[in-house]
């Protein structure tokens, strides 16, 4: 089968997808609205080969990280051996001082990684960020997929693509690793959430029960689940799809009203698993981007398999200088943004605002990193009939079970916009799927 | 070394009845190289559920849940504690990173720089952070005058040092906000001293691999007229009482330490 007969289906595929809730919100000006996460029908195509070395460096990458987080909460070798300043893990907003001494069940805090990946011109791979809080978008191309089997059965049937549907499997399998005995559940901030969808086709698919806050309550130091009848349940596992200031009132944010009182209080005992840990954020911060090939060495002893885009931390005098230097060609992005804000081109900067950002950036060289732009190798899209190139993306998603496990799919977003690096979802990017080519 | 007895009673007040009221209590005294707790005993008025851990400051802490409907809620904590202040807490420099970074409450802005400046010169010919401290500490007392009922729980050291007044908390809010624009690891504390009224706040410099205690508010180095209760980045980390409830609307809160030596 050939692209165009691919993209004969695309409509009829993009509108089973929002005849199944496949949307994301958005707030805008206070606002919430929902919006369709456009699907195009040409998947990424990734050899087992070039996919078997992504794996190893994912593995190895969410492998120091995860020993990162336990460090920074725990001894602070790291720290004492001065391989991360201090000022990068304290001052970043993802430290959670709360989280001092607290080992989760098994030690593991990654459970769940979004690694985000782009392609050079050359065929190189870099990582351009780490997400360990709460990454979305596996439910996309797992749905996606399923949807283009039945449409399209013989595609499937002719090429030997990776079934991506084992996710849920694997994601099964990380939170039974660490249920300290009982049901799992994944816990929604609720209806209006951004990635809504994601929450309740995960837990249909996981088999989980899908809960928001006020259906669990901590009673004698244990975790449970209320059903509609009334009766209490105990839970062992939490896939908590609410971000860590909102996730406990009594050691959090008090204002929380999604959260669960004294559900960190228990975790803290080892009563609950808390599917991602609390704290990730120290390890997922743009600062700390910078260091993670040097945890890679610090944690393993061995290279980095993975490469960072290259990076420069003003923070570094020598580092400063470059980026004064070479201003024009780098993207400068703001430390504590996500989602595609905070990013800005020095070759699209007027003279003013150039001066503007200088002076800040010499103000305040710890809140920016600075990278060189990455020509991209685009990828194919089929938009008004015709086959155009765009920027994108992969996120591969890294389960820290028993052992870790990298999913041989995953998701790529493009940007719709053939003059835009930025394909979050949130700034109207697509998706496609992901086929990994078995050999 | 002293040995005092203390007496700690908290009551919350309710205008309408309260319930689901979910809480957790830093009211127990710290048992560390300087203090030892001999004798403790704990009521928590309503009936509830409780349980009691140490947070990752450090600190014990009560937690629980009461479900009934409740006009006022209490906690009494009666004890007797040893308090030897020639002895010092130890700590490594790489474990006490966090406590060298300002918080919401520390961040200074442009009353706390300026009255920062002022000693800059100074304090460059010092290069003990324990004297650095102290200069601040005599520079803090003798600028700002103990006023009570000006400030709040939430009032920010940058508040306190604009209003040119405030109370204990304030006192440690400024000069942990001070201490870490010298980039010396410090940290707040909530106690009780000898006498009789309420509680009583702090700050502890970190100084040669210990944690040293100083009394901003009457310009003294700690001794053992003094009980630690907890310590923390701010006095948020140090709340003594935290709750939150369905109902209760207009709360008051009554306070009474009772600390003698015997």
């Amino acid at each position: 089968m050939n692209t165009e007969e691919l993209c004969k289906y695309s409509d009829s595929v993009n509108e089973l997808l929002a005849r199944y809730g496949v949307k994301f919100g958005i707030y805008k000006n206070n606002t919430f609205k929902e919006q369709l996460f456009p699907f195009d029908m040409i998947p990424r195509v990734i050899h087992q080969k070039e996919f078997d070395y992504l794996e190893r460096g994912l593995k190895q990458r969410v492998t120091a990280l995860n020993a990162f987080i336990k460090d920074i909460y725990g001894d602070k070798k790291i720290i004492k051996d001065g391989v991360v300043p201090e000022e990068f893990v304290y001052s970043g907003s993802g430290y959670l001082a709360q989280c001092e001494g607290v080992m989760p069940p098994k030690g593991i805090y990654s459970h769940i990684a979004g690694i985000d990946l782009v392609q050079g011109k050359d065929g190189s791979w870099y990582v351009l960020e780490d997400n360990l809080r709460i990454p979305s978008g596996a439910s996309y191309p797992m749905i996606a997929r399923d949807l283009c089997r039945k449409g399209l059965p013989s595609a499937f049937e002719k090429y030997h693509i990776e079934d991506n549907r084992n996710y849920a499997k694997m994601l099964r399998r990380t939170m039974d690793n660490v249920n300290t005995g009982g049901h799992t559940v994944i816990l929604s901030p609720g209806r209006y959430n951004a990635a809504y969808f994601e929450h309740s086709y995960l837990a249909e698919q996981t088999g989980a029960h899908l809960v928001t806050g006020n259906e669990l309550v901590v009673e004698n130091d244990w975790l449970y689940f209320i059903d509609y009848s009334g009766k209490k349940e105990r839970v062992g596992a939490v896939y908590r799809r609410i971000s860590d200031e909102y996730l406990d009132p009594m050691n959090f944010n008090e204002e929380s009203v999604i959260g669960i009182p004294h559900i960190y209080d228990i975790y803290r005992k080892g009563n609950v698993a808390l599917l991602n840990a609390p704290g990730n954020g120290v390890a997922d911060d743009k600062g700390i981007y910078y260091f993670v090939p040097r945890m890679v060495t610090y944690y393993l002893g061995e290279e980095p398999i993975l490469q960072n885009a290259p990076t420069y931390l003003p923070y570094y005098e020598a580092d400063m200088q470059y980026v004064l230097e070479h201003f024009d060609s780098l993207v400068l992005k703001d430390v504590a943004e996500a989602g595609g804000y905070g990013v800005v081109f020095g070759s699209k900067m007027t003279k003013e605002e150039k001066e503007q950002f200088i002076a800040l950036l010499k103000k305040e060289p710890r809140r920016f990193i600075a990278q060189e732009v990455i020509d991209f190798r685009d990828i194919d899209i089929y938009e008004d009939g015709k086959i155009v190139p765009r920027k994108a993306d992969l996120r591969a998603f890294v389960l820290m079970a028993d052992e870790p496990l990298v999913w041989k799919s995953g998701l790529t977003r493009f940007s719709r916009n053939p003059d835009s690096f930025i394909v979050n979802s949130s700034q109207g990017g697509g998706f496609k799927d992901t086929w990994v080519m078995a050999e | 070394m002293r040995k005092l007895r203390f007496q700690y009673h908290m009551q919350l007040n309710f205008e309408s009845p309260a319930r689901e009221h979910h809480f957790t209590l830093r009211c127990m005294p710290v048992q560390d190289e300087r203090q030892s707790i001999v004798k403790e005993q704990i009521a928590i008025y309503p009936k509830h559920y409780s349980s009691t851990q140490v947070d990752s400051f450090g600190n014990r802490c009560m937690y629980g849940t009461t479900k009934e409907e409740h006009t006022c809620f209490a906690v009494d904590v009666k004890g007797e504690a040893v308090v030897d202040h020639t002895r010092f807490i130890e700590a490594p420099s790489h474990k006490v990173g966090l406590y060298r970074y300002q918080t919401r409450l520390t961040e200074p802005g442009p009353y706390l720089n300026t009255f920062h400046e002022c000693m800059s010169v100074m304090l460059e010919q010092m290069n003990s952070p324990l004297k650095k401290a102290q200069l601040m500490m005599e520079f803090l007392y003798y600028s700002y005058r103990y006023t009570p009922g000006v400030t709040g729980v939430n009032t920010t050291a940058e508040e306190a040092c604009r209003l040119q007044a405030g109370v204990c908390q304030d006192y440690a809010h400024m000069m942990l906000s001070l201490c870490r624009k010298e980039k010396i690891p410090c940290r707040y504390v909530a106690g009780m001293m000898l006498g009789e009224g309420a509680t009583h706040a702090w700050i502890e410099v970190y100084a040669d691999g210990r944690w040293i205690p100083l009394d901003p508010t009457h310009n003294r180095a700690v001794d053992d007229t003094y009980i630690k209760i907890s310590a923390g980045r701010d006095a948020q980390d140090c709340t003594i009482n935290q709750g939150v409830f369905m109902g209760g609307g207009k709360q008051q809160q009554e306070i009474n330490v009772i600390v003698e030596e015997i």
